[in-house]
């Protein structure tokens, strides 16, 4: 395909779920970025968010569920000048893929992880995901969930990632700025966007989220990790902070690789055996 | 001349620097070497043990009798002197235990060496091979060469050090009454030797194939590997990483592989298992991946640090769905270097993941190769990358378009105007999912395709070794267990036993591999194999219909020993096994517990002085 518009095929999903409004949020960041398809690493997740493979155009790898974040990790190593995004779900980011999360975080790779957080399986029709509030009932919870939800903004910034922030769905315009930030911060960034699911969250409704949020102030500081945590120790008493929690500047995982000057891919053959098979006489 | 050298002694001790520096002085005095060391999944404690054949012609496996065991504590000698023979040589401390008749002995005082030169165990080895190399009419020269080359980066104090508990081994055993022999007389070195595992190999074809990303999570016996690709980045610009977990290595080698450079990743049974899923990606979305699949004994944890061929079915059949795949099985070092080389062409070429296996015995054993031939398949491979481009006329670009031979071109991310996706769903040509079932079909058979393509271009018939005609044994079997085959083939004088070596074992095309075993009609022919399930039995007869009746089948988690597959096919079946009781009956067993606390309190003791000594720099 040869194009220079981010718009693939109409989108799926169903009407009213804030995937659409994520959409319009990354990509209106992008082109105002100046950005076009073909200047992009997008490596998407399995599920609704996942879905926007087909809606969001670029050089991407629609992979394993919950894989999403190894799979970028590999890109970025490959060709460092790619911005790489990636975009996935609770499930797949916290959930089957939290492990590659939290050590991902700790390498400071340069990605932008953004995440749907509506706290339910949307694709496999609703069950429980691991940032839903405990007692959550579902198709595989009955009983509630027995579990306390994941916090993925302490988590992030607890492990070494260097640019943690929170959007929602229903608020577009704060979200492209989120995302602009997020994804021309250099290092590992992390945006959590909260996102209702019509269809299977009757709880975590537009309703209960304009009631839950609220800004950062404008006078909030970024740098004090500190105060970054608290903040986000704040959503398990439902209050849910929006904008960016957490952001540092440091090196970058392939700044810390030595023959990563030009790009892997771009690099002259290497062929000088000699030194390596005399070390076996 | 076949001679085997032989060291054990505690894990820890140092038994594998030692075995490997031995090998090394064999083939710097003329000879060929096949080495292979034994140690249980311990970082201290158990017995760890090396073998070394040395021979004057080239040599692809262990021999079964010790001609020289060198027993740093009396463990190794009870463990292993039931393949001991009357002219064996032990050397062995006095102070520690004397062997029983009738073996040659040749005491050397390690124990009290190492009070009067206020050594620890780890030094003992040096004088142990020096002995060894004055026992078997060797040059010391020869060793303290080694010893340069090893230490000398640490500073004159060290070498010299080394240098001396050396010839105090070496002088030692010069003293000693017991006839030297003639088996390291340094003879002129035509041909320059390397000393190299199937490990080792298959990182020097990975470098030499142009592979700029290998991740690793280390699991033996794949994890040597990684250690020396690891040590070679920062000279050869590869990039080697160890994630969190097999999942995500090889989720991150299909992106550096999406981005344009050749990915390589490593494991053994249980980090490919959760490596399969990842592997039906690269199949539906045709990534290129090569993986290397070195085989311990299993299932689950299994025996670790032992070997076994139980993953063959698993390679062909890891991952779900249908998809190509190919696998490739080296039988020694060298053809590790050529299959490797040829590895990564085929899954440019494909488009498909290669799985080249390896078992720990190809992996961790040591073999000698002339070094011209290594370095000439090396320098003189041509990459072929198939398909794969880094720009592209056919706009719009589909990065799945049906093609006849199945390949479709693959663009290098990174052309202006042009995208696209390695899509894990069913996808149309321009690689957006569909659920069409026409669709389906089409992406299907072209994927499907690729295999007759691999059997028109670049499937291998399997080697023949000696006369198919004039044999009346054949032996069939792939991978590392054609240097066991192969020495014991030379130990039938006339050509009766011929060999066949597979090493493109999947897929197979039938007609030409009927064909084979059609000239094999009336003789007897012999299946061997590693595993208990004889599973490359099963793959043949799957794939060929061709059903190998007598099979040869070990699964104890030791390598074939030539000796054992000599006495099969002679009918003698029993003969090593029959050797172990004779053996056990001559020599009653005796194992002294005092002696065995005098061997832990030695050890103590070694620590205690290493503390001393720690305590004394840092006042």
């Amino acid at each position: 395909m040869s194009d220079l518009s981010f718009d693939g095929y109409a989108p799926t999903w169903c009407p009213g779920c804030g995937d659409w409004g994520i959409r319009v949020g990354i990509k209106s960041a992008l082109e105002q970025l100046g950005f076009d398809p073909s200047t992009l690493f997008i490596s998407f997740d399995i599920g609704c968010s996942g879905n926007m493979n087909d809606f969001i155009n670029g050089y991407a790898m629609h992979g394993l569920h919950g894989r999403s974040i190894p799979t970028a990790v590999g890109m970025k190593c490959a060709h460092h000048d790619m911005n790489t995004i990636v975009i996935g779900g609770d499930g797949g980011i916290y959930g089957e893929g939290g492990n590659h999360f939290l050590h991902a975080c700790r390498g400071n790779h340069d990605i932008t992880v953004i995440v749907h957080d509506n706290m339910v399986y949307g694709l496999t029709t609703g069950q429980v995901a691991p940032t839903a509030k405990k007692g959550f009932k579902s198709k595989s919870t009955p009983q509630g969930i027995i579990e306390v939800p994941v916090n993925p903004l302490a988590l992030a910034i607890t492990q070494g990632a260097s640019f943690v922030a929170q959007g929602f769905a229903g608020d577009a315009r704060s979200l492209i700025e989120i995302i602009k930030a997020a994804v021309t911060h250099k290092g590992f960034s992390l945006v959590n966007i909260l996102q209702p699911c019509v269809t299977f969250n009757k709880i975590n409704t537009y309703q209960y989220y304009l009631k839950n949020t609220y800004k950062l102030p404008e006078d909030y500081k970024s740098g004090d990790k500190k105060e970054a945590i608290a903040k986000s120790m704040e959503v398990h008493e439902e209050k849910y902070p929006l904008g960016i929690l957490y952001r540092e500047e440091k090196p970058v995982y392939h700044e810390n690789i030595p023959q990563l000057e030009a790009p892997l891919v771009t690099r002259a053959r290497f062929t000088d055996f000699e030194p390596f098979t005399s070390s076996f006489v | 001349m076949r001679f085997n050298w032989k060291i054990g002694g505690e894990a820890g001790f140092g038994i594998m620097t030692s075995g490997l520096v031995f090998s090394k002085i064999a083939t710097r005095s003329g000879y060929h070497i096949f080495d292979y060391p034994e140690y249980p999944s311990l970082i201290r404690g158990g017995n760890n043990t090396y073998e070394v054949n040395v021979s004057d012609d080239e040599v692809h496996s262990p021999k079964w009798d010790i001609d020289l065991l060198v027993c740093l504590n009396k463990e190794t000698y009870d463990l292993h002197k039931y393949r001991l023979h009357e002219k064996s040589m032990v050397v062995f401390d006095p102070e520690m235990f004397e062997p029983e008749k009738p073996f040659i002995k040749v005491p050397i005082g390690f124990t009290k060496i190492k009070k009067d030169e206020k050594i620890d165990q780890m030094m003992v080895n040096t004088i142990a091979v020096g002995a060894s190399v004055a026992l078997l009419g060797g040059e010391l020269e020869v060793f303290e060469k080694i010893i340069h080359q090893q230490f000398d980066k640490k500073g004159k104090e060290v070498v010299d050090f080394n240098l001396r508990l050396a010839k105090i081994g070496f002088d030692e055993a010069s003293k000693n009454s017991v006839q030297k022999q003639e088996i390291l007389k340094k003879k002129d070195v035509v041909k320059t030797k390397m000393v190299v595992t199937g490990n080792e190999a298959f990182s020097l074809g990975t470098m030499a194939a142009d592979c700029r990303y290998y991740a690793a999570y280390p699991m033996t016996p794949a994890s040597t590997v990684l250690g020396a690709l690891a040590a070679w980045q920062y000279k050869n610009k590869m990039v080697v990483r160890h994630p969190e977990d097999e999942i995500s290595v090889i989720n991150s080698a299909l992106g550096a592989s999406f981005a344009g450079v050749r990915s390589a990743v490593g494991t053994s049974g249980g980090g490919f298992a959760l490596m399969t899923e990842a592997l039906s990606y690269a199949g539906i979305a045709e990534i290129p991946i090569v993986v290397f699949l070195s085989m311990r004994s299993g299932p689950a944890t299994g025996m670790p640090t032992w070997t076994e061929q139980g993953d063959l079915l698993f390679a062909v059949h890891g991952g779900h769905g249908e998809f190509p795949k190919i696998v490739l099985t080296p039988g020694d070092p060298e053809e590790m270097v050529e299959l490797t080389l040829k590895g990564f062409d085929l899954a440019d070429i494909y488009q498909t993941p290669v799985l080249i296996v390896s078992d720990k015995f190809l992996s961790e054993s040591h073999k000698s190769a002339i070094k011209e031939v290594i370095d000439k398949k090396m320098n003189e491979h041509v990459i072929d990358r198939g398909k794969i481009v880094s720009d592209t006329k056919a706009l719009p670009y589909l990065r799945f378009k049906h093609e006849e031979d199945g390949i479709s071109e693959m663009l290098i991310p990174g052309k202006k105007g042009v995208f696209y996706q390695a899509n894990s769903y069913e996808h149309i040509e321009d690689s957006h999912t569909t659920e069409s079932g026409e669709e389906r079909i089409i992406q299907v058979n072209k994927r499907n395709a690729k295999t007759n393509t691999y059997f028109k271009n670049h499937f291998e018939q399997p080697q023949i070794f000696g006369e198919l005609n004039d044999a009346k044994t054949v032996l069939v079997s792939y991978g590392s267990n054609k240097g066991p085959i192969l020495d014991a083939q030379k130990m039938f004088p006339d050509s009766s036993v011929a060999f066949i070596h597979f090493t493109h074992v999947y897929p197979m095309p039938q007609e030409p591999i009927k064909k084979l075993f059609k000239r094999c009609e009336g003789k007897r022919i012999i299946h061997i194999e590693n595993n208990s399930h004889a599973q490359f039995a099963q793959l043949l007869r799957m794939q060929t219909g061709i059903d190998l009746k007598e099979k040869l089948l070990k699964y104890d988690g030791r390598p074939f020993w030539p000796e054992e597959i000599r006495d099969y096919i002679q009918g003698s079946k029993v003969q090593t096994d029959k050797k172990i009781q004779d053996n056990q009956e001559m020599i009653a067993p005796e194992m002294k517990e005092e002696k065995l606390d005098e061997i832990k309190s030695q050890q103590e003791q070694d620590l205690l002085s290493k503390l001393e000594i720690f305590s004394k720099d840092s006042d």
